[in-house]
């Protein structure tokens, strides 16, 4: 499943955020986007999620078109995300929170309870695995930052998406998490995820990516992998501002 | 797992109200005080209807008063144009109000937050509106007659039946509530509360959520409203589409908590009770606006989650000041002795 | 078919009363501009407003007008401490639908204040000149009414003035547009946004005075007017104020017109349907408000 842009673009009155991208993920990898503030990544993703609509060009997943979808269908059709500023529900507790993201099927299954046990258990099974089951029954706004980072990830994963996007995933977390998300991309990697990282921190970037696309002034100017993309001068020159 | 004592405390209290329900006709002293219960009674049930949007979507409608009397004059219309028996009009007029809904919730839903509010204030002015102006069929301000169901019966016999409609009409209601609150659709409906971006982004298609319970809560409520008609016989646009209804129920609703699946009723018992009485004490004076004005902007600005939840937690702190409970401690301690490692190992 | 003259009166009664609604539209239009607040206790103020006029001129016998030296000021004022003490502290993520209920809840305590004060009772102000009226284009068109639009008119502009041409308009505007930026780059953006209440509520004094001037006052009738500002805003396209202006003049317009065939009572139905039709159709409005969109 390859998710793919042609074209996009998406303009906020006079200021172009993203200017005509053609963006391709490799998929079973870990892809990571990359440019400096202001290139258009957070918009890119909010447009490849449905959450703006774009003003022209075209998303698809897997061959299936997926422009100017709703969030949900996109969801549904595969694509996780999660925010720059993470995201949780702050009044549900960390298992809710991980459960919600559950799909009912028909209205009957909907009426079904949402804490059926083979559920729970799949909620507290990542949550385990993401270090945070003794939270389990926590209100999600009385966790901390870090806490709520990888909840937010848990939930994410319930829904059990083939491709999963990250914006900033090392934003505001100590180094000992940051080795601890970095550990967990790869090894939800090698089980099958294809995963797309907005990320700042180069270090990261550069040890856990196998493909960087390079954003610009809201478009793509190079890609490849990190050896290539750490020699690329164009790359240079956007982050220096020649 | 959730704790026993929030598992088994809804049962008391459903058993509870149940058994109060059954009582309360053979205790009341005279018909008039049964009459203020199934006045009590009726606010109940719409303030319970109200928490199907309200509660779990967080949205607040000022219009459900509207619903309410759209559901009374449908009732009457139905009986006294259509020829229709007074229950089959009642659960006719309830589905139709709750068809209505549906292009209401598109407008109102579509977008967030602030036009939902602005559509079910414009809800009640319109309606008020249309039924007062359309009175070749409405009646007007002259009001609508509606037949009684049971025309032989004595006024105190017509009561006690109404009051055991009107309290299987609201365990109806709470039972539809607590199975929702508990089902993944009301797992989706919460999340859509907390943040629906976010809910949408994990697949929940929070529109189609929201104007399904939507519906749900706006046929209920014109059952209540419908089940009005019949008991009181007599409808007047002005206190059928009056924004004050709207008001109360909202009042109701979040003094008593609507997080909570008696909350509404709660508040629904202490405001309609006050309200009796106020009646009685008072007549109905400009100072009722105030009261309730007053009242609502105390309860919004200080005790958002209601009165209720606002004193339990209270209780809950003073408690755990003497006697921690194990369980959150636990909790509370693992997370802090993980948060002290990890600093631990940044230094 | 209507006759000519009928005709005209309506248009340039509709666009008198438009410009009223302008006025006042724009008052809300500033209140959700700056903090996403749907203001319902706006069209009590301009009650309140219409009923401190009417007091002025009937207890202390002074023109009407000059009831505005106080209460352009007191207005003022009861919007900055209306937005430092109440809304501005509200939590955030239910900012809207509690504001709503908290400005709901005033608009009540006005309306039953001026019932205890006023008792129900209509009234209306009488004045000299109350009857004395002009033609044009065979139209009759009362000079109260004129007045009431210059009012309006005035304001108006004097609004626009002030957000475009001085140094408080920018940093409102800033504001409004981005609240984040506007405080990286000094503004006082709490400040502002207590001023731009006051400002909007000062529109209600200024709306309310016009508004006594030729029509009988009553209590609850902030109702009759909340409805159509509301209808107003939304269509315009939330927090757009030339787009709320442009609103305002065409539906007064179409108010006044529909008022020949339908009568007083229906030709206000307008405003329901032009809300319901923007709603269904058009979320963000007609007239380019971009806020709308996720509100």
């Amino acid at each position: 499943m390859t998710l793919q842009t042609r074209g996009l673009r998406k303009a906020f009155g006079g200021v172009v955020a993203i200017d005509g991208a053609d963006v391709e993920f490799q998929p079973g990898r870990v892809n990571a986007l990359i440019g400096p503030n202001g290139s258009g990544k957070t918009t890119f993703f909010n447009c490849v999620t449905g959450m703006i609509k774009p003003d022209a060009g075209q998303v698809t997943y897997g061959g299936k078109d997926l422009t100017g979808r709703a969030p949900h269908v996109v969801a549904r059709a595969g694509v996780g995300r999660t925010f720059q500023l993470c995201r949780v529900f702050p009044r549900l507790t960390a298992v809710d929170n991980v459960l919600a993201a559950v799909r009912p099927g028909g209205l009957l299954h909907g009426l079904r309870s949402a804490h059926r046990r083979d559920e729970r258990e799949r909620a507290l099974g990542w949550l385990t695995r993401l270090g945070i089951e003794h939270l389990a029954d926590a209100e999600a706004r009385n966790m901390s930052w870090g806490q709520q980072k990888l909840l937010e990830l848990a939930g994410v994963l319930m829904a059990e998406p083939d491709t999963i996007l990250l914006d900033e995933p090392a934003g505001g977390v100590n180094p000992a998490l940051l080795d601890r998300i970095g550990t967990l991309v790869r090894e939800l990697n090698a089980e099958g995820r294809t995963f797309v990282i907005v990320e700042h921190n180069m270090d990261l970037v550069m040890s856990i990516s196998d493909h960087i696309v390079v954003f610009d002034r809201g478009r793509p100017i190079a890609a490849g992998p990190p050896a290539e993309i750490r020699a690329d001068e164009r790359v240079l020159g956007a982050y220096l501002g020649v | 797992m959730p704790s026993a004592s929030s598992r088994y405390l809804p049962l008391g209290a459903g058993v509870l109200l149940i058994a109060a329900i059954l009582v309360f006709p053979s205790l009341a002293p005279n018909p008039y005080v049964l009459s203020s219960g199934v006045i009590v009674l009726n606010w109940a049930v719409l303030a319970t209807s109200w928490n199907f949007v309200g509660g779990f979507t967080g949205y607040i409608s000022l219009g459900h008063g509207a619903l309410a009397g759209l559901g009374g004059y449908a009732t009457g219309l139905l009986i006294t144009k259509a020829d229709l028996p007074s229950f089959v009009a009642l659960v006719a007029a309830a589905l139709l109000v709750a068809a209505l809904a549906v292009p209401i919730g598109f407008a109102a839903l579509r977008v967030r937050g602030a036009s939902f509010v602005i559509v079910s204030i414009a809800l009640v002015l319109i309606l008020l509106l249309v039924f007062q102006s359309w009175s070749s069929v409405t009646g007007g301000s002259r009001g609508l007659v509606v037949p009684r169901p049971f025309p032989g019966m004595l006024r105190p016999e017509h009561h006690r039946v109404f009051f055991f409609l009107y309290g299987g009409l609201l365990l109806l209601a709470l039972a539809t509530w607590w199975l929702l609150d508990r089902s993944r659709f009301g797992m989706g409906l919460k999340a859509i509360r907390e943040d629906e971006d976010k809910a949408e982004s994990l697949g929940t298609p929070t529109f189609a959520y929201k104007l399904t319970v939507f519906v749900v809560s706006a046929a209920f409520t014109a059952l209540a409203g419908g089940l009005y008609a019949l008991w009181f016989g007599d409808l007047d646009p002005v206190f059928q589409f009056s924004v004050l209804t709207g008001s109360y129920i909202v009042l109701m609703a979040l003094l008593g908590g609507v997080r909570n699946l008696f909350g509404p009723v709660l508040g629904a018992i202490v405001v309609g009770l006050a309200l009796e009485y106020f009646k009685v004490e008072f007549g109905s004076t400009p100072l009722h606006l105030v009261t309730t004005g007053l009242l609502l902007g105390l309860v919004v600005m200080f005790m958002p989650d209601g009165v209720i939840p606002s004193l339990a937690a209270l209780v809950q702190r003073l408690r755990n000041r003497e006697q921690s409970s194990i369980r959150e401690v636990t909790a509370a301690d693992l997370a802090e002795q993980r948060r002290r490692e990890r600093e631990a190992a940044n230094s | 078919m209507p006759s000519g003259a009928l005709l005209v009166q309506s248009i340039i009664l509709g666009l008198l009363l438009g410009g009223l609604y302008a006025l006042l539209a724009a008052g809300l239009t500033l209140y959700f501009g700056i903090m996403r607040v749907v203001m319902i206790a706006h069209s009590a103020f301009l009650i309140l407003a219409a009923y401190l006029a009417w007091w002025t001129n009937s207890r202390l016998g002074v023109d009407p007008l000059l009831s505005m030296v106080v209460t352009v000021p007191l207005f003022f004022g009861a919007g900055v401490l209306l937005q430092r003490g109440l809304l501005s502290r509200l939590r955030p993520a239910t900012l809207t639908m509690m504001s709503v209920l908290i400005t709901f809840a005033i608009a009540l305590i006005i309306e039953g204040l001026l019932g205890y004060a006023f008792s129900g009772t209509q009234r209306r102000i009488q004045l000299g000149y109350g009857t004395a009226g002009f033609e044009l284009f065979g139209a009759r068109v009362a000079v109260v009414k004129l007045i009431a639009f210059a009012l309006a008119a005035v304001s108006l502009a004097g609004l626009y003035v002030l957000m475009k041409r001085t140094q408080f308009g920018w940093a409102l505007r800033a504001t409004i547009q981005h609240r984040d930026a506007a405080r990286l780059v000094g503004i006082d953006t709490e400040r502002t946004a207590g001023f731009g209440f006051g400002l909007g509520l000062a529109t209600a004094a200024v709306g309310g005075t016009a508004l006594s001037l030729d029509t009988t006052i009553y209590p609850s009738l902030h109702w009759h007017w909340i409805g159509p500002l509301m209808a107003i805003i939304v269509v315009g396209g939330l927090g757009s104020v030339p787009g709320a202006a442009a609103a305002a003049l065409l539906l007064g317009l179409a108010q006044s017109l529909l008022q020949i065939p339908m009568g007083a009572t229906w030709a206000q139905t307008v405003f329901y349907v032009a809300l319901f039709a923007t709603l269904a159709v058009r979320p963000q409005g007609f007239f380019g408000g971009r806020l709308a969109q996720r509100f």
